[in-house]
């Protein structure tokens, strides 16, 4: 069963947990992943880089309109085009106007979530140009019309079997599972999209304000080809993707390979400072970045800074044992696993807009743990909550419980006339069952659902207390 | 947070046994006390607490969380103050993270600068019963002895917010007779996360059979772990899925010097519909 | 006001929030001293460029170590001489003679360090083509068949086996980008134990910012392009080269 991302989220959940393929291909991709990046970690002084990364990003944070400005204007400099988008609406229309005043009709696009984020495949659809996602898992689902289930494997839902079956319904390609044929076909196809588009796209994944650089990661290339092969090279970045030196990009880059995937350097990293110049043998014509907010300015008036350090790795996928079970698309997010289900709601116009995602997590705190940039994740998701709760978006029956829970734990004595009963009903109860109880009551039935529930006990430790002192005092 | 230094060996030790331990594993409480006073320890039980606010914090309501924070220190605090103990010690990784990390944030974000300095003072000289074992009192082993496979669980809160791993390992590694083996994936979060359980059931399960599997996967005769709540979801789990294996909290292990077998020879194995164990007796 | 303009107050409002829990209000700049050196790499040139060769073995990269810049220069004729062979014989046809096979898409000869390189590549048959304006349809369609490229480097780092190609001028990106094989020419002169190395040295000589501005792009690469997108298969030369090819000489002779 496919997960329909436009589900309700209920309907989502049931669609991924009912899908025994999801949980094979994600955990098994998750887990090598994550193991990589543990590897790689330990194989340096992982503790003292996330920590330096935190700093750097820390200190962009504070100081982000003077770098924003500092990179613009050495953007400007470069010779690039600067442009600034608040909304979804705005950056669609920037970056069709550019395709627009170049008459272009074929766009190549390297793999990108700030595109992701502003449906920028569908606008460009619409406005009569063909889009071709060059990336091999983003083609792969482009063919079969999905979103990105991953932030850095887009196609990490899909077994092998699957995505042979889209390559031959959607290709043409004879029947193999052979992934280098597989591979070999997708690299003849797409090299002649980049020899005849007229406009790459791609996202940032940091730019570097001291010079004006923008820089892509890639381990295929795409993010060469299309900042290269085009005539329009276009980059839509996140406002927070800064960073301020050369070595400050180093840095975040070196972070950025080893907890995505284990490498200590991805193949490529791509580092655009300008368009090309007279005499110049290749490179883009015109380079256009597009800063995004998109939310983010009030994402970070909210207090939710701290999740705007984010590099965008997926460490925090790949170590979060719920995005396991059900992974991207059950989210109905662009962005989805720990960091999703935090700046999803954080960015939009709304946080009630969201209300589950901040729900769909144990915190068991692997994602922090997994974080280069050691984002609490577990502690933005619980203010979330906090701020769920204050704008009165939990349900009725939730509320009503938790105040008389708070009620009840507040005075000792109705906590323990409450337990008495608890002990005597749950006994009574459990005794028909055969021992443990197998069934509860709404809302409890969530629990009993999937597991028993024992009993409570017959007699509680205070009893047992109350006795010993007793005996204790009579001896 | 910052953790007291003793400069002799405390002798006075309020328990702060959790609400859970208190209603639905008296064992587990009977066994952490009786561990603290086999080592010298004077245990008191402060009669009047209750649930430390956990259940509302997770769920958001910090408004109700407060209220009860506010009575947990009221109880413990004036203990502490006055010398009357020298430690606040739980036999749980989850409850003693809420009232030594999260008390301090909550009253912080209230702005109570007075509740927020007794939280801290609070949190100085709160820790789990292992942390407490084996951190303040130096202890290798506790001298039990018990025969069997056992995995060692850590729990989420123990593990990534109190930085407690260890402690309960080395504990372990001291019983006599018993077999550690590995779980798999043993730091993966057994899927309980509190309210989540009821709120996201089906992945909360899903969660939870995959631990049931590693578990089945490891051979221990027990999981043990250091927090009831977890060990409740993964019982739970196991009784439902038919696995011929348990969890038990950690206290009870260490304090058992009878040399028991962790899988009694009489037990039949379980099935789904006839579980012949209830985890929740007294014994 | 404009868009630019709203975003920037905002951002300067949020900062000006005297209970703002993030960022800390003491949040310095990480500092050139303070700045770790992720890897590390010991040992003179010899032992750097054994290392380099490790490391790029261990992604898949290909590499050969030169005593003199003689032994470079025949070392890429003949490795030029063997891929044609194996494309030829990857054909197993009829026509498995191809005049593109001795095709070069090459960085003008001056920038690759290597004297007397176009001499001897000509000499034995090979065809540089050295493109002028990669926009121009036709020379643009000149390249799409050529399966090698050679070019040098910016830099090389010893301790993860990578290394910079810049781009401006006569050096097309496309040398290292479009072919099925890159060559890639390393002298030792150009050979630093770690990215950061080389970054401080750019800096204390006064030109890094200026240097990666006047490059318009450098590319750093590590290995031969390759994707895990297929259930996690490993599948190389996805858009960019399948075989990248190093070629170490000891240019310095201490």
């Amino acid at each position: 069963m496919q997960v329909d991302i436009h589900a309700p989220y209920k309907d989502r959940i049931r669609q991924a947990l009912g899908d025994p393929n999801l949980r094979v291909a994600v955990s098994k991709a998750t887990d090598r992943m994550d193991n990589a990046r543990n590897a790689s970690m330990d194989e340096i002084e992982g503790e003292r880089l996330r920590s330096q990364l935190r700093q750097m990003k820390q200190n962009v944070l504070r100081n982000w309109p003077d770098y924003l400005q500092e990179l613009e204007t050495n953007l400007r400099q470069n010779g690039c085009v600067v442009h600034w988008a608040e909304g979804i609406e705005d950056a669609q229309a920037i970056v069709k106007d550019i395709a627009l005043q170049n008459s272009a009709k074929l766009v190549v696009k390297a793999k990108s979530m700030a595109t992701e984020e502003i449906h920028l495949n569908h606008a460009m659809e619409e406005a009569g140009l063909r889009v071709v996602e060059t990336d091999l898992g983003e083609y792969i689902i482009q063919l079969a019309d999905e979103p990105p289930s991953h932030i850095v494997a887009p196609v990490i839902h899909k077994r092998m079997e699957e995505i042979a079956e889209v390559f031959q319904e959607k290709l043409d390609m004879p029947v193999t599972r052979d992934p280098t044929k597989m591979t070999s076909l997708a690299r003849a196809r797409l090299r002649k999209e980049f020899f005849a588009a007229d406009i790459g796209i791609s996202g940032c994944n940091f730019a570097i304000a001291e010079t004006g650089t923008i820089c892509i990661v890639t381990n295929e290339g795409n993010g060469r080809m299309v900042s290269s092969m085009p005539r329009v090279y276009v980059a839509v970045m996140g406002i927070e993707k800064l960073v301020p030196t050369v070595e400050d990009a180093f840095l975040q880059l070196q972070a950025l390979c080893r907890s995505a995937t284990g490498q200590q350097f991805t193949v490529y990293c791509s580092m655009t400072s300008g368009p090309r110049r007279k005499g110049d043998v290749d490179g883009p014509e015109q380079v256009h970045v597009v800063l995004l907010d998109n939310g983010r300015t009030r994402m970070f008036a909210r207090g939710y800074g701290e999740a705007l350090m984010c590099i965008r790795c997926g460490a925090c996928l790949n170590a979060c044992p719920v995005y396991q079970e059900i992974g991207g698309h059950a989210y109905g997010s662009t962005y989805n696993g720990p960091i999703g289900a935090v700046i999803t709601p954080a960015l939009a116009p709304e946080i009630t807009q969201f209300k589950e995602l901040p729900h769909a997590t144990s915190l068991c705190g692997a994602c922090r743990e997994a974080c280069p940039v050691k984002i609490d994740l577990p502690r933005l998701l619980l203010d979330l909550r906090s701020d769920l709760v204050q704008q009165g978006a939990s349900p009725t029956t939730e509320a009503l419980g938790i105040k008389s829970y708070s009620a009840l734990m507040s005075s000792r004595r109705m906590y323990e006339s409450l337990g008495k009963l608890a002990s005597i009903g749950s006994n009574v109860y459990a005794g028909m069952s055969g021992g443990n109880i197998k069934f509860m009551p709404p809302p409890l039935n969530g629990w009993t659902a999937y597991r028993d529930f024992a009993p409570f006990a017959r007699k509680s430790f205070r009893d047992w207390w109350k006795e010993r002192s007793k005996k204790r005092q009579r001896a | 947070m910052h953790k007291a230094t003793f400069e002799r060996r405390p002798e006075r030790v309020a328990l702060f046994v959790t609400c859970m331990v208190d209603m639905l594993y008296p064992n587990v409480g009977i066994a952490a006390c009786e561990l603290l006073e086999k080592n010298g320890i004077q245990v008191s039980f402060p009669e009047e607490q209750t649930c430390c606010g956990q259940p509302a914090f997770n769920a958001g309501y910090r408004n109700e969380a407060r209220k009860l924070a506010r009575r947990f220190i009221s109880i413990f605090g004036p203990l502490v103050d006055s010398g009357e103990i020298d430690a606040i010690v739980a036999p749980s990784g989850s409850c003693a993270t809420m009232t030594s990390h999260f008390y301090e944030v909550i009253f912080q974000e209230s702005n109570e600068p007075d509740l927020t300095i007794q939280a801290q003072r609070l949190a100085a000289v709160t820790f789990e019963l292992t942390e407490f074992l084996v951190d303040v009192l130096g202890l290798v082993s506790t001298g039990a002895q018990l025969q069997g496979k056992a995995a060692y669980h850590p729990c989420c809160h123990l593990y990534r917010e109190l930085g407690v791993d260890e402690q309960p390992r080395k504990l372990l590694a001291g019983v006599e007779g018993l077999e550690l083996v590995e779980l798999p994936h043993a730091d993966d979060c057994c899927g309980f996360g509190g309210l989540f359980a009821i709120k996201n059931s089906g992945i909360s399960a899903a969660m939870g059979r995959a631990k049931a599997r590693y578990a089945q996967q490891s051979g221990a005769d027990a999981v043990v772990l250091c927090d009831v709540s977890c060990m409740t979801h993964i019982n739970g789990i196991l009784s439902r899925e038919g696995v011929d294996c348990r969890a038990q909290h950690i206290a009870e292990i260490l304090n058992d010097q009878c040399g028991s077998n962790l899988r009694p020879p009489t037990d039949p194995t379980p099935t789904p519909a006839d579980h012949p164990r209830r985890w929740g007796d007294v014994a | 006001m404009s868009t630019r303009d709203n975003i920037l107050a905002s951002l300067r409002e949020t900062l000006r929030q005297p209970d703002l829990p993030f960022p800390l209000l003491d949040s310095p700049p990480l500092t050139q001293a303070e700045r770790m050196t992720v890897t590390s790499a010991s040992g003179g040139l010899w032992a750097q460029a054994e290392r380099f060769a490790q490391e790029i073995a261990a992604v898949k990269g290909t590499c050969e170590l030169l005593e003199t810049e003689t032994e470079a220069r025949l070392a890429i004729v003949s490795r030029l001489q063997i891929w044609v062979e194996e494309e030829q014989a990857a054909r197993k046809t009829a026509d498995a003679e191809r005049a593109e096979d001795w095709d070069v898409l090459c960085w003008p000869p001056a920038q690759l360090h290597v004297e007397g390189l176009t001499h001897i590549l000509k000499e034995t048959g090979f065809k540089l083509i050295e493109p002028t304006d990669l926009h121009d349809p036709e020379q643009r369609e000149r390249i799409r068949p050529v399966r090698a490229g050679v070019t040098s480097v910016e830099a090389a780092f010893a301790s993860t086996g990578s290394f910079v190609v810049g781009a401006g001028g006569a050096n097309a990106r496309a040398a290292s980008l479009t072919p099925f094989r890159h060559l890639v020419v390393v002298p030792f002169s150009r050979l630093f134990a770690t990215a950061e190395d080389w970054l401080a040295e750019m800096r204390y000589a006064g030109g890094l910012d200026a240097y990666i501005r006047r490059s318009r792009n450098i590319s750093i690469v590590t290995g031969p392009s390759k994707s895990a997108d297929l259930e996690g298969n490993l599948t190389l030369g996805v858009h960019g080269p399948k075989v990248v090819h190093a070629i170490l000489f000891d240019d310095v002779q201490e």
